[in-house]
């Protein structure tokens, strides 16, 4: 079929509302006689509660309930994944702080008043007695035999370790010219949307029916886990998701959602809380934060034998039932190898408890941490060995022709082409004379950086054992006067697909995308959906619903047929109309079908017998889910469905006296299989490649080492702004996925996935010493420079 | 206790009973029901509450209603003339210049009143003149191009 559609940079539907400020995105919504809700939350890292009093809140005018802890102790967070060598802290996580607090800024009283102005005095009424308890932040200290324990059950303060070999490890090194072992370390920062969290919960005591408004970027499985917690029947809870102002795995927890919903059950009125930005610093999901020691086995010309991974990530106060947290170190571990072909595997992946906020997902999800692990040594590797890193990784690429290609791990790979992304990219950066200039430049006590990193982006992710497993459900309907609804479960965060699947639908049904509205972010209107997390969209969702408008028009087809009373064979659909293949001006259009199948004649003359006898509708509801699902954590497993791919490039200036560096221009060459709509895929590529430029050298939360964020506005956290906005230079190849009906691939985490390699690998190119942490500030850059003196590298 | 002020926002006038802490935005969000203006710190930080108080650009959540009595204020959504987009809005469309949506309206505000001071601004202009307003989703490159572009269209909007 022609796709006049997919392909095509269609505007977005929704950019109209969002710019007129006609958006509705959850605290935006005041329903009436609404209550505020707000947290008290622990000013120690880790403390007993011995006392809290509340009686003066609660005699503050305006304040109607407060809860504390103690009042919620029946509600204990559900492990959210499950996978073996996790232990489990059922029964010991609530949505308040019970008997200790773990972390600063973990809930320990809330306040139900009817502005949020009275809700926050109160909480300043609220006295809670704290006895201290010794503070554990550090990854290594966490380890350690005498370490203060998170959780006292657990008897350690290791919340997940999945150790596992594939190939004959010991042969690799065995045969190794060479044995390249480092170790390093990424800070932790997260994705921190600007619209925070915000829930509305409106309980209906008449009907037992709790609605809930929320910011979320899984309305399905937040309707489950709050169901789960409360005990309340899922068919009575409707979750509705408006517009949402940014998500980036984020918006994935719901622990915070339970007690507005409890102010609800008990007052009988709507019950609104909004996360402040010092709370989203200080109690929103964390990421990153992991030392990675590696050792890679390879050959005298480069070509890597085996590689050993022990991965310890700091996965905070708690990791496993406020979210998905549980689950980074091990995806680390399933993806590390990306592009490579490598034979012999060791991982020795580990979560460990501390004093910090808990642990969530932020986009990458582990995927990032794997492109750390061999981007980095490859860029290690090409100092010691004296081989330039993109022949090392030429030299280790999987080939074009060998996919569908089953990694070492378990993924199997749909499709690629990496040496094809980095001769392209090379090409763009003009890299042999830049590397001339680079020399030139040095003697003129310039000090410019190349870095460069290849990187696969598994998409379509899902875990067993988990809220997060599941299916795609897609409907699409025609209704009696011709309108076109594609209703899904896969809320839009930005990420543009209520807009770029009616592109789909558009090419399938022969209409345009202005025909067609999308129904999303409402649990009693739309089919289950697993949601946007792990680049579902392009393909999950647009598979599923390709699979449903084929369905859909095979009826519009034969509904056509029948009242063209022709055969089936004879007619074909186009420009919204069904049509005599021979007589193409014999037609009806799909809004004269839909009002014959309803009105006149009506369904009963409308539909042939065969549809009549099962199925009399102009509506399909299909369901989809991985090609290849795993059925257990345990590796060798396909976690993914796709695999996009990218070769990206940058050249970093560092000066040597301010230690300050400017990244003179950001390449990368693109492959997520067929695109739907590129303007949107670059615009991912975008907001992604800055996400990772900001972890490599801004964005850090900081503790101290009592448990204290140092890092709560945004005067302390440096994300950026558009004075560090960067020249970047965008090329693609469609490599279509196999896998998937239309060769579509998902696009979103990629780019935050290979650019801090990237960046690093440029300064430790300029400079020609090791970087061993990030982010790369002025002040660490300083001392990387000194090092380079030391070493005669400048 | 509450306070009476008289403000204009977007052509119409207000009266509103405030108290002497509520916060500009608020009376805009909660009582005047112009949800387009959003919260992204309540700091000064992150500009998602840009709006044009007497012609020049502020955050609103840095200044307290009671300020503005007898002020001029213009939101997002006093920014489009009915259904037609002003240039700014539709050069943000046509460049992909927002994703999910939450900095956008201050963004817009903020590039409204940098065009007004500098029709023709460069690159690095542009991203001064937008450096108080965070956007978490685009890494600011269809912005700075939207920018650009908009001047362009209000350039050749009043040939």
């Amino acid at each position: 079929m022609n796709k006049k559609w997919v392909g095509t940079d269609v505007k977005r539907k929704q950019d109209a509302r969002l710019l007129t400020g006609q958006g509705t995105y959850v605290d935006d919504v005041q329903l009436p006689g609404m209550l505020y809700c707000s947290y008290l939350r622990s000013p120690y890292a880790h403390a007993r509660i011995k006392k809290i009093d509340t009686s003066k809140a609660v005699k503050l005018p305006g304040v109607v309930t407060v809860l504390t802890g103690e009042d919620i102790k029946g509600y204990p967070l559900p492990t959210c994944i499950d996978q073996p060598g996790q232990k489990s802290v059922d029964g010991l996580v609530f949505p308040m702080a019970v008997n200790k607090v773990r972390w600063a800024g973990e809930p320990v009283a809330a306040v139900a008043a009817v502005d949020r102005y009275i809700s926050e005095d109160a909480l300043e009424l609220i006295d809670v007695e704290y006895e201290p308890l010794p503070v554990v932040v550090d990854i290594e200290k966490a380890m350690e035999k005498n370490a203060p324990l998170l959780y006292e059950e657990l008897g350690d303060n290791i919340l997940v370790r999945i150790p596992a070999t594939f190939g004959d490890i010991d042969k690799a090194f065995n045969e190794a010219d060479h044995i390249i072992s480092e170790r390093l370390y990424e800070q932790r920062y997260s994705g921190f949307p600007l619209e925070a969290r915000c829930t509305i919960a409106n309980y209906k005591s008449a009907d037992k029916k709790l609605e809930i408004w929320t910011s979320t970027q899984g309305p399905f499985q937040a309707r489950s886990y709050i169901s789960r917690v409360l005990n309340i029947p899922e068919q009575n809870i409707r979750v509705i998701v408006p517009d949402v102002g940014g998500a980036f795995g984020n918006k994935w927890v719901w622990g915070d959602d339970i007690v507005p919903c409890l102010f609800s059950i008990m007052t009988g009125k709507p019950v609104k809380w909004t996360e402040n930005r010092m709370e989203a610093f200080m109690a929103s999901p964390h990421s990153r934060d992991y030392i990675y020691d590696v050792q890679v086995a390879c050959k005298n010309d480069g070509k890597i034998l085996g590689v050993k991974s022990n991965m310890i990530a700091n996965y905070g106060a708690e990791a496993a039932n406020r979210g998905p947290g549980a689950g980074p170190v091990v995806a680390a571990g399933f993806s590390l190898l990306g592009p490579y072909k490598v034979n012999a595997l060791s991982i020795d992946h580990i979560g460990v408890l501390t004093n910090k906020s808990f642990y969530g997902a932020y986009r990458g999800y582990g995927k990032d941490m794997a492109n750390r692990v061999l981007e980095r040594m490859i860029n290690i590797m090409s100092r010691e060995l004296a081989i330039p890193p993109e022949e090392i990784r030429r030299k280790n690429y999987i080939q074009p022709n060998e996919y569908p290609y089953r990694q070492l791990s378990g993924s199997l790979y749909d499709s690629g082409n990496l040496p094809e992304l980095q001769r392209r990219t090379l090409e763009m950066m003009d890299y042999d004379n830049l590397k001339k200039d680079k020399e030139r430049l040095r003697k003129e006590g310039k000090y410019i950086g190349i870095g460069i990193a290849a990187k696969v982006e598994p998409s379509g992710g899902i875990p067993t054992n988990a809220f997060y497993a599941g299916y795609e459900g897609v409907s699409v309907k025609i209704t009696s006067e011709g309108g076109i609804i594609l209703a899904h479960g896969l809320v839009d965060i930005g990420q543009g697909t209520e807009s770029t699947l009616t592109q789909v639908v558009a090419d399938e049904l022969g209409v345009t995308p202005d025909d067609i509205r999308a129904i999303i972010g409402d649990t009693d209107m739309t089919p289950c959906g697993a949601g946007p997390f792990s680049s579902r969209g392009a393909s999950w969702t647009t598979s599923c619903t390709v699979n449903a408008c084929q369905k859909l028009r095979e009826k519009l087809l034969k509904v056509g047929a029948n009242l063209l009373k022709v055969k089936l064979e004879e007619v074909d659909i186009a420009n919204g109309k069904v049509y005599l293949k021979k007589t193409p001006s014999k037609s009806l259009t799909i809004r004269d079908i839909a009002r014959a199948a309803h009105y006149f004649p009506g369904v009963y003359a409308a539909y042939p017998a065969d549809m009549l006898a099962e199925d009399a509708s102009l509506e399909v509801t299909t369901y989809y889910t991985a090609p290849q699902p795993p059925v257990s954590w345990v590796p060798p497993i396909c976690f993914y469905t796709t695999h996009a791919t990218a070769f990206e490039g940058a050249i970093v200036e560092v000066d040597p006296d301010t230690g300050i560096l400017k990244i003179k221009k950001y390449f990368t060459t693109h492959d997520c299989g067929k695109v739907i709509n590129h303007m949107i895929v670059d615009g991912q590529i975008h907001g992604g490649t800055l996400q990772g430029i900001a972890g490599a050298m801004y964005e850090e939360l900081q503790y101290d080492e009592n448990g204290q964020l140092l890092t709560t506005t945004f005067m302390d956290y440096l994300m950026p702004t558009a004075a560090e906005a960067v020249d970047i230079q965008i090329d693609r190849i469609e490599t279509p996925s196999p896998f998937t009906p239309l060769g579509t691939k998902g696009a979103g985490e990629g780019a935050i996935c290979a650019t801090p390699s990237v960046i690093v690998n440029a300064v430790e190119d300029a400079l020609g010493v090791t970087v061993k942490r990030t982010p790369l500030t002025p002040e660490r850059v300083l001392s990387l420079v000194k090092e380079a003196k030391q070493k005669k590298t400048i | 206790m509450g306070k009476t002020i008289t403000l204009t926002v977007n052509g119409v006038t207000h009266e509103a009973s405030v108290e002497p802490r509520m916060l500009l935005v608020d009376l805009i969000r909660d009582k005047l029901h112009l949800t387009g203006t959003h919260i992204g710190c309540v700091s000064g930080k992150c500009g998602a509450c840009t709006i044009l108080l007497n012609g020049i650009s502020v955050k609103s959540c840095m200044i307290f209603a009671i300020q503005a009595d007898g002020a001029d204020i213009v939101t997002i959504e006093g920014i489009a003339k009915g259904d037609k987009l002003h240039p700014i809005q539709e050069a943000f469309r046509d460049n992909h210049g927002l994703q999910c949506g939450f900095c956008t309206p201050g963004m817009v505000i903020s590039a409204y009143q940098l065009l007004k001071k500098n029709p023709d601004p460069t690159d690095d202009e542009i991203k001064k003149g937008i450096t108080g307003n965070l956007c978490r989703c685009t890494g600011y490159t269809n912005i700075i191009k939207s920018v650009k572009d908009a001047a362009k269209r209000m350039k050749e909007g009043e040939k």
